[in-house]
């Protein structure tokens, strides 16, 4: 039983920290497509850890969290990117607000951050997932990141997805999932969300013939 | 109870569902008029009941009402109401002009209710995750009929206000999964780790870390609705570009049901950490919003963004209110935030007639309201003086109590400010207090004088060639005529019941 524990501990780490690696890729990403793609293989690995999770702790409901998870953010969600994406006339963000080196350099340093803000709390949680909280936190806080440093609408909304896939990571490993009702709940909210920002991007690129977002500068003092 | 609880909850939902069916705008109307009247009277109901049997669970622990929540419901209810009888002239006079095809006002209809169903979601739930949930169905719910006009304006403003408010709540909602995290070693029952009912009886023995962590993401993220600074950015925008009934809304309601998201988190907080700590975040974000909008306000051309910088003023106020605590400041809080949501959604009331005759934001274009729009300019200037907190309004006491509170308590923790000898710290400390009352006071005299300054070029003069000269009755007068009322009544005399809520919805915001 020790051994399963330890073993069942390092793998929730390390999908964990498969997570935060789909996160860098993103970050070094431009093509809109391809990050479409990573955001789908980072929801696959959160599918993983909860079933990891669900199977080491018993908790049976974190399996529905875990298939709602797949059906929701690997299958549905990147199909509707996708089609936002093709009806877009750009497909690869040309200028961003900070370049990919110093954009990975900054997310070293957000990580660092996460860790460094947790520390503290994390003795509190068990065994088995005791360092994934510090990760959802820095993923957290590099989907935040990517939704300043981009400039396209569709970019900003795959970093709103890593940022709710942080969350959601962080709701499983640290606190075994919320009340099926609240998780439940969440799906449905992140699921709306997307929806209405696709609509939203088709219709910027209907008004201002583009999906960037430096050029919503109408209203201002 | 339940029956009420229910029928609280089913309203919205129900003319929501039928709103999408029924295609007559009369129909429509009163179908709305009908559920919100069915709302404030379940609703009359709930605040008779919580006075007299204490606070009340239904529907298996998941709608808790005490004397906080049915407080907040009961905002919900007047402005609703208000909105709906200014609703039947307003859209029905953009579908004549031909702004919007006759098919959209179902859309309308249908997100305006989802809106109003999210906000008593989020008042009653007991669970704090589903009221996370209920918040962020709000910012869904709203987003579209921001955007409702579909200009490029309204395009622009509705995606920041979907980006930003959805990017606050997710933080919000690792603040949620923290205090969940938290009650994970304390409960027994996990299933109830996230309801207000579980967590408050043990909640100063929950880890202060965890709790401290879990308040500041949850300031931030619902701040962020609420529109404090500096999470502010969005609202200006959206003030102006969303439809007046929706802005009064916005204005009046889901700004108190977001700082009523904080206030049920910071009690439970309050048990296991010192006071000062949320107290001092609480008035640091109510003086950068009180003092940044003030000055905004000055140098304002546009009378929608001028009213949407005046909430964040006066959020602002209630916040210092909040963080100063006490039974003084947590009821001038709560007083103010009803107040405000009466006058501000009477200033938009106003805004809404003077843009649809003038059709422009600006204020240099618009003049001679008085002989224009004689009730509509009545009401602005009503609002606005209601708005700087004059007497006879409601504004003033409550504005003056929670000047006082700073006054005479100062905010908690400044007092530790001082270390060396007893002289120091007793200096220190009052010198802290006179400064902030004068920073208060300056902040409030110079919002005073800019908003009074634009509104009073807008209602005198003559107005230009071709505005149209004299105003119909319609049933937008209404709300007006009685959210006036209200204004000047309640700062003389505070019925029964609403007195009654705000004492003991005081007494549960005071921990101690």
């Amino acid at each position: 039983m020790q051994g399963l524990s330890s073993v069942g501990s390092q793998l929730v780490d390390l999908c964990s920290a498969l997570l935060l690696l789909t996160c860098f890729a993103i970050v070094a990403q431009r093509r809109l497509s391809a990050c479409v793609d990573l955001f789908a293989l980072q929801s696959s690995f959160l599918v993983v850890t909860a079933t990891l999770v669900a199977f080491l702790t018993g908790n049976q409901h974190i399996y529905i969290a875990a298939g709602l998870t797949g059906v929701i953010k690997v299958l549905i969600i990147p199909r509707v990117l996708k089609k936002v994406i093709d009806h877009l006339n750009v497909k690869r963000e040309l200028v961003m607000h900070v370049n990919v080196p110093t954009g990975l350099l900054i997310c070293g340093g957000l990580v660092m951050l996460a860790f460094f803000i947790a520390q503290p709390i994390l003795p509190l949680g068990s065994l088995l997932t005791r360092d994934s909280l510090a990760i959802a936190l820095a993923i957290v806080l590099i989907g935040l990141f990517t939704m300043i440093a981009r400039q396209k609408a569709v970019s900003q909304l795959v970093g709103f997805l890593v940022l709710e896939n942080g969350l959601f990571l962080g709701a499983t490993a640290a606190t075994y999932g919320m009340p099926l009702v609240v998780e439940l709940g969440v799906f449905f909210d992140v699921l709306i969300a997307t929806l209405i920002a696709g609509i939203y991007t088709n219709r910027l690129q209907d008004a201002f013939d583009s999906v960037d977002t430096d050029r919503l500068t109408v209203l201002k003092e | 109870m339940t029956i009420a609880v229910l029928v609280v909850l089913i309203a919205p939902l129900l003319a929501g569902g039928l709103s999408l069916v029924v295609h007559r705008s009369a129909w429509l109307h009163g179908i709305n008029l009908t559920s919100i009247g069915a709302l404030v009277t379940a609703e009359t109901v709930l605040t008779h009941m919580v006075l007299s049997d204490g606070p009340v669970l239904a529907l298996g622990e998941l709608v808790y009402l005490d004397a906080l929540s049915t407080f907040i419901l009961f905002i919900i209810g007047v402005v609703g109401l208000a909105c709906s009888f200014y609703m039947r002239s307003y859209m029905d006079e953009q579908v004549a002009r031909g702004v919007i095809a006759p098919s959209q006002l179902n859309q309308f209809f249908f997100l305006f209710h989802m809106f109003l169903l999210a906000m008593v979601i989020a008042t009653i739930a007991n669970s704090v995750g589903i009221q996370w949930v209920a918040i962020e169905a709000t910012t869904l719910a709203t987003t579209f009929l921001i955007a409702f006009w579909k200009r490029r304006e309204s395009l622009e403003a509705g995606w920041k206000y979907l980006i930003l408010c959805s990017v606050g709540i997710s933080l919000a909602l690792f603040g949620v999964v923290l205090l969940y995290y938290s009650s994970l070693h304390v409960l027994s029952d996990a299933s109830q780790g996230l309801n207000v009912t579980a967590l408050l009886p043990v909640a100063d023995r929950l880890n202060p870390q965890v709790l401290k962590l879990a308040f500041i993401f949850i300031l931030v993220g619902y701040g962020t609705k609420v529109g404090l600074v500096p999470m502010h950015s969005w609202l200006p925008d959206a003030y102006t570009e969303a439809p007046a009934p929706v802005v009064a809304m916005l204005a009046g309601v889901l700004e108190v049901v977001a700082a009523y998201a904080i206030l049920r988190v910071r009690v439970i907080v309050d048990h296991a950490v010192p006071f000062a700590f949320a107290g001092e975040l609480l008035t640091l974000l109510g003086f950068a919003s009180l003092v940044t909008a003030a000055f905004f306000i000055l140098i304002q051309h546009n009378y929608k963004r001028l009213f949407a910088y005046s909430s964040i003023e006066h959020m602002g106020i209630a916040m210092i209110g909040f963080g100063i605590g006490g039974p003084l400041g947590t009821f001038g809080g709560l007083f103010h935030l009803m107040n405000h949501a009466l006058a501000k959604s009477m200033a938009f009331f106003a805004a809404g007639n003077i843009h649809r005759r003038f059709r422009t934001v600006e204020i240099e274009h618009v003049q001679g309201l008085a002989m224009a729009q004689p009730w509509t300019a009545t009401a602005l200037m009503i609002s606005g003086l209601a708005l700087s907190a004059l007497p006879p309004f409601a504004a003033f006491p409550s504005e003056v109590q929670i000047l006082t509170a700073l006054a005479s308590q100062g905010v908690p923790g400044m007092e530790f400010a001082g270390t060396s000898g007893m002289v120091t710290v007793a200096l220190s400390d009052q010198f802290s207090r006179v400064a902030l009352v004068s920073v208060f006071l300056i902040a409030a005299v110079l919002s005073f004088g800019g908003l009074l300054y634009r509104i009073t070029g807008m209602v005198w003069g003559t107005p230009s060639e071709g505005i149209v000269c004299g105003e119909r009755w319609t049933l937008g007068h209404l709300p007006i005529i009685l959210l006036t009322v209200a204004l000047i009544g309640f700062s003389v005399f505070l019925p029964q019941p609403i007195k009654e809520l705000l004492e003991q919805a005081t007494s549960i915001l005071v921990v101690q």
